[in-house]
């Protein structure tokens, strides 16, 4: 289970960042100080061969992240019995042979560090469905470091066999590598254990670092906090985490959900006392769409590319559409949303954070640091929102079939009076150079008719195209389009005009395209298996830092803060309809036409 | 005649056939209707300028709508006093056979062809009319897609078959081919369409005897030669000349199929209808164009006509220059014929003469794989034993022009490969100042886009693109942004003779080639003939079935090309 080396052929192919990384960290002495010169090989595991093959570059230094593990010397407090049953099932068939049979492949040196991730909110649904899925996927897949345990933090007693209990019943394996599922499954939930305690308690913290420290045997040790908790108690639990649970010799990072405020002033405050216990190299904001495999390679296609390249500008591109729909409600569970709605929960982050990727200039590197100096930059150059380029959306209850839908204001959860939106759709600008009055529109929406997240670019019209007589009047209708479909079914496609075959002259819009289901087999990692693996390796690209989020807040701010003290009312629109006509009537001022619901879509 | 009641309802054709049908070098309004234009309006089946029905199916060949009932009536109920005889001279021969009658057919089929129209044969063989129908219904087929009425519609067809047995020289025998047009055409205004698939060295006689005794008293003449269009700039321009005592310039179409493909015909539209490809169309950003050709099989018996002629002329010469010049002329002024030549012949003269030191030449021998023994070209009984008339040829051609200045324009063709293709390769130049350089190993080159244009077989339209490979790492793949036509168009694609006749029928001459074009592509490369000729090269030989003579990667490597279709990734 090779992990560390998983880590280390992850990084060839892309290891110029992978350096990078570590040249990210040069101001993290915490960091730096414990990376161990172990001589590293190159185990062959599911992912790391199939890394390896590409055009790799045999000798990456990785300076970071070298994990150990033990076997390990439990002594539980609590539920002493089960944990000697459980000791005894780990020395026994769950290290000793395993690791053993591992080490025949490569060094095994008793000085690796170790990793141990801490879910913090571990009973929750995010931890249930999604990070402790993404966990075992990369242990699957030989991706996390060979010493690593894994720590349910809650208020709920639980024992740890309950945990694994709980945690069994979410993993799936993939569908391309059934093979020794069970096993692995059981390997796996073997180094999953449960702590319970208050989040604000320094005490519990404490207990739970004595219980990390246990596991990770006088090893340098390197922890991770997985914060999947309420945003109102992020601040105790990293408080207590900091000061009564950080490790004492390697490194301890934490990442965090969304919501990170909910305008710029509350954002401030949340980074202003995260960084009274954190530094910023510490803190690690999630956005998961960030690790979404179009969006990853959204830069890949831009930059690796020349066809794309001279064309992304405001020379070529006409107009970028950034769209994410979803087609159900609340469905019971509107508590939360109607707290922030649309526009804070998926465009001032998901779909901004597209958009800067899509917008920024070149970086001088593939480095965290680079490409989030970019996205800075383009966040800056924005103009700022303004109410009247913006159009709200509420779902109403529709019944289709026999079967009603209910609106939003029929969910339990939510207030009979809100005016949330549920919908929303916005006109957004770059003030520089490249994009000087290309409009980027969003739109995002809740109980639509599909779901779906894309990106459209309309390319201009062709000018003095010859074949205009075969396009009728509207010469933007024919234009080029380029998608990039970020779930579900991922594919690039290009549209492009072309001559139906026959006599005749009559042109078509036909696709170029890549779906991937076609070409890649290999199901496609879910967004947190990047993100977890990148904040264990201190890959800070895809996370968001304090200045981006601090302009992100600023571009979204005023125009919130408007819709609210003026309770603006959304506009209705039947659950598993298209929305709101007004995001019609957004896009045509600014002579766009939403490319998602043509005919021809 | 058996067939007259037949076709006595048959009174109508097209409103304004002087029109339409007139000599005029530059397109009609129907032409240009058909060609570059108003879809919009056949779809409504607006009946505009030249109430041809050519053009009632434009849009949708597969005529079903009540909508062409109707326009099938204003036509019926105008005047139509005009005919169209297509005569194929040579009518016996394997071309007419495979090729020509079953496009009229198809155009017969999809009601392509005015009401008016007779098909004769012309040949030596004595034939009667019955017997020509009997040898052409052979050879026809109906659409895989439309097999409806197909037996009833091929009759109609055969029965406006006739044929008239004659010498190709002689004067008298085409006055008796015109005495019957002119009986079929029933006083009518007449057009008449000369299809010459005879041997070169009658082509000359023909059309004397054609033009002098057969030509359309009423309409137009005009006169389909196909290739060989002489063996060198001197032969050439002799056969023009001799043309042109009896045809002007306007009667003459040379046909070469290749521009009736589907794809070569998209390979325009591509270009100027695609905001994405214009900026890209230049030497900024293509490092290099290659266009290949291959056939999976060997002259098989029949090399008599090819030995004389080889592969550069049979192919390279006429077929991928055309296709070179389509891809590299500038922004036409409109899509009218002459004004696409004139781009054509720019491009042409633009050329740098090919030399001998660009060309690589091959022939294949023969090779036994599996216990079958495939023979080698000199194996043919029809080929002299001491042949050295390339079946393989490359080339790397140069346009010395502001656009195309330094990009190696790359041509390859050659028979018994191992594959059967035609296909246009677009090379891109690499990113500058790669962020993703380090995924991509040593050469740069080597993952390039590269947009694929394949003409045959399969058509389909390619753009290799770099992509993150799926997973949590970082790896680079160039997978492919594709459009199959198989796909998208299920329907059949039109072979590329229907296209052409088509176009000869109604005039437009986009996809003909003019006399100066013809000229300037000899040019290029009959000095690199000669020599080949004078100093006797020896081709490199290389084994039937195989993928030609290492040559040719040779040849692209001075030039730092590398050969899209032999590059592993590539099927």
């Amino acid at each position: 289970m090779a992990s560390l080396s998983s880590a280390q052929y992850r990084s060839y192919s892309s290891n110029s960042f992978r350096q990078s990384s570590s040249n990210g960290q040069r101001h993290n002495h915490r960091l730096l100080s414990f990376c161990s010169p172990i001589p590293r090989r190159s185990p062959p595991v599911v992912l790391c061969l199939q890394q390896s093959q590409g055009n790799s570059r045999p000798n990456v230094v990785l300076m970071q992240d070298g994990a150990v593990a033990t076997p390990v010397n439990l002594a539980q407090k609590k539920e002493e019995t089960v944990k000697k049953l459980e000791d005894g099932l780990l020395s026994s068939s769950g290290i000793s042979t395993e690791e053993l049979k591992e080490a025949a492949g490569f060094d095994v040196n008793e000085n690796e560090s170790s990793v141990s991730i801490t879910v913090v909110g571990a009973s929750g649904d995010l931890a249930k469905k999604k990070i402790f899925p993404a966990l075992f996927a990369l242990y699957y897949e030989g991706c996390l470091p060979k010493h690593f345990t894994v720590f349910g933090y809650a208020r709920s007693k639980m024992t740890d066999a309950e945990l694994r209990n709980m945690v069994s019943k979410t993993l799936t394996c993939r569908i391309d590598q059934r093979e020794n599922c069970g096993e692995k499954i059981d390997q796996f939930l073997k180094r999953c254990f449960y702590h319970s305690g208050q989040y604000d308690s320094q005490e519990h913290f404490a207990a739970l670092d004595k219980k990390l420290k246990e596991h990770e045997g006088g090893r340098e040790s390197n922890r991770l906090f997985y914060l999947s908790i309420p945003p109102n108690i992020f601040i105790d639990a990293v408080k207590c985490a900091s000061s009564s649970a950080s490790a004492a010799s390697g490194w301890t990072r934490v990442i965090v959900e969304k919501p990170f405020g909910r305008d710029s002033e509350s954002s401030a405050a949340l980074t202003k006392a995260l960084k009274q216990y954190l530094t910023e190299d510490q803190i690690f904001r999630i956005d998961h769409y960030l690790g979404k495999e179009l969006v990853e390679n959204l830069s890949v296609l831009r930059f690796s590319n020349l066809i794309f390249e001279p064309l992304w500008s405001r020379q070529y591109i006409r107009n970028v559409q950034l769209i994410f729909s979803e087609d159900f409600g609340t469905e019971g569970r509107g508590g939360y949303f109607d707290n922030y709605g649309i526009i804070r929960d998926i465009m001032q982050n998901h779909l901004l954070q597209i958009l800067a990727l899509f917008a920024m200039e070149t970086p001088v590197s593939l480095d965290a640091e680079d490409i989030r100096n970019e996205k800075v930059k383009v966040l800056r150059s924005m103009r700022t929102l303004r109410l009247e380029d913006v159009v709200i959306g509420q779902y109403k209850s529709h019944t289709r079939g026999g079967v009603t839908h209910p609106g939003y204001t029929d969910d339990k959860t939510v207030p009979k009076d809100s005016v949330t939106p549920t919908f929303a759709a916005a006109a957004l600008f770059i003030d520089n150079p490249r994009w000087d009055g290309v409009p980027f529109l969003m739109k995002a929406g809740k109980a639509l008719h599909s779901k779906g997240a894309e990106i459209r670019v309309q390319f201009r019209h062709v000018p003095g195209n010859l074949y205009n007589r075969n396009i009728g009047t509207d010469l933007d209708q024919a234009t080029n389009e380029l998608v990039i479909r970020v779930q579900p079914d991922e594919a690039i496609y290009l549209k492009i005009n072309n001559k139906v075959p026959g006599l005749g002259m009559r042109l078509d819009r036909s696709n170029l395209n890549l779906l991937y289901s076609t070409r890649y087999s290999k199901e496609i990692p879910d967004a947190y298996e990047r993100l977890l693996l990148d904040a264990i390796e201190g890959e800070r690209r895809l996370f968001i830092r304090s200045d981006e989020l601090d302009a992100a807040w600023s571009l979204f701010t005023p125009v919130l803060k408007e819709l609210e003290e003026k309770r603006t009312i959304p506009e209705y629109y039947p659950y598993g309809s298209r929305g709101p006509v007004g995001a019609h009537y957004l896009a045509a001022r600014y002579k766009v036409r939403w490319g998602d619901l043509g005919i021809e879509q | 005649m058996t067939f007259t009641t037949h076709f006595s309802h048959c009174s109508t054709s097209c409103k304004d056939n002087s029109k339409l049908f007139s000599s005029s070098s530059r397109s009609s309004p129907a032409i240009h209707h058909r060609f570059s234009g108003s879809r919009r309006l056949c779809r409504f089946r607006i009946n505009s300028a030249n109430g041809n029905p050519l053009e009632a199916l434009p849009l949708l060949p597969i005529s079903e709508s009540a909508a062409d009932y109707d326009y099938d009536d204003n036509v019926e109920t105008g005047d139509s006093h005009s005919t169209l005889s297509i005569t194929v001279v040579g009518a016996s021969g394997d071309l007419a056979k495979k090729k020509i009658f079953p496009a009229l057919f198809a155009l017969y089929y999809e009601d392509w062809l005015p009401q008016n129209f007779r098909v004769f044969g012309y040949a030596r063989t004595k034939m009667t009319d019955e017997e020509l129908r009997n040898m052409i219904s052979r050879t026809l087929t109906c659409r895989v897609d439309k097999r409806e009425d197909c037996e009833q519609k091929m009759n109609h067809f055969l029965g406006r078959c006739f044929y008239q047995a004659g010498q190709y020289s002689s004067e008298e025998h085409f006055a008796e081919l015109d005495t019957k047009l002119k009986e079929k055409e029933g006083g009518k205004s007449s057009n008449r369409l000369f299809y010459l698939s005879i041997p070169p060295n009658i082509f000359v006689d023909v059309v004397r005897c054609a033009s002098l005794r057969a030509s359309s008293a009423t309409g137009w003449t005009r006169v389909i030669v196909e290739k060989p269009f002489g063996r060198d700039s001197e032969s050439s321009a002799e056969l023009t000349k001799c043309l042109k005592q009896y045809l002007t310039e306007e009667q003459i179409f040379r046909i070469d199929h290749y521009l009736g493909k589907e794809l070569v015909e998209n390979l325009s539209v591509l270009r100027f209808s695609n905001r994405v490809f214009e900026p890209l169309w230049s030497r900024d950003y293509i490092r290099n164009v290659q266009l290949i050709f291959s056939e999976d099989f060997g002259t098989e018996g029949r090399g008599g006509y090819f030995d004389n002629y080889g592969i550069i002329r049979d192919i390279m010469q006429n077929h991928l220059l055309q296709i070179l010049t389509l891809f590299a002329m500038e922004t036409p002024v409109s899509l009218d014929a002459e004004d696409i030549r004139n781009e054509k012949v720019k491009v042409l003269r633009s050329m740098k003469t090919l030399q001998l030191e660009d060309v690589t030449l091959g022939q294949y021998k023969g090779f036994s794989k599996g216990g079958k023994l495939y023979p080698g070209y000199t194996d043919d009984p029809t080929v002299p034993k001491d042949s050295i008339t390339p079946t393989f040829a490359a080339a790397a051609l140069f346009i010395n022009n502001a656009r195309w200045d330094g990009v190696p324009f790359l041509m390859k063709a050659g028979k018994a490969l191992h594959t059967k293709r035609a296909e246009i390769r677009v090379q891109f130049r690499h990113v500058p100042g790669n962020l993703y350089k380090r995924n991509f190993g040593t050469d740069l080159d080597k993952a390039t886009n590269e947009l694929v244009l394949r003409v045959q077989p399969d058509e389909a339209i390619y753009l290799k693109i770099n992509n993150k490979v799926p997973g949590l790492g970082m790896r680079l793949d160039r997978s492919d942004l594709n459009l199959l036509y198989k796909a998208r168009y299920p329907r059949e694609i039109p072979d590329a003779y229907e296209r052409l006749l088509l176009d000869a029928i109604e005039g437009e001459r986009r996809l003909f080639i003019r006399s100066d074009e013809l000229d300037a592509a000899w040019a290029l490369f009959s000095p690199m003939l000669k020599e080949l000729e004078e100093k006797r090269i020896v081709p490199e030989l290389y084994p039937y079935g195989s993928r030609g003579p290492v040559g040719a990667h040779y040849l692209a490597a001075k030039h730092d090309v590398r050969w899209g279709d032999l590059s592993g990734d590539d099927s």
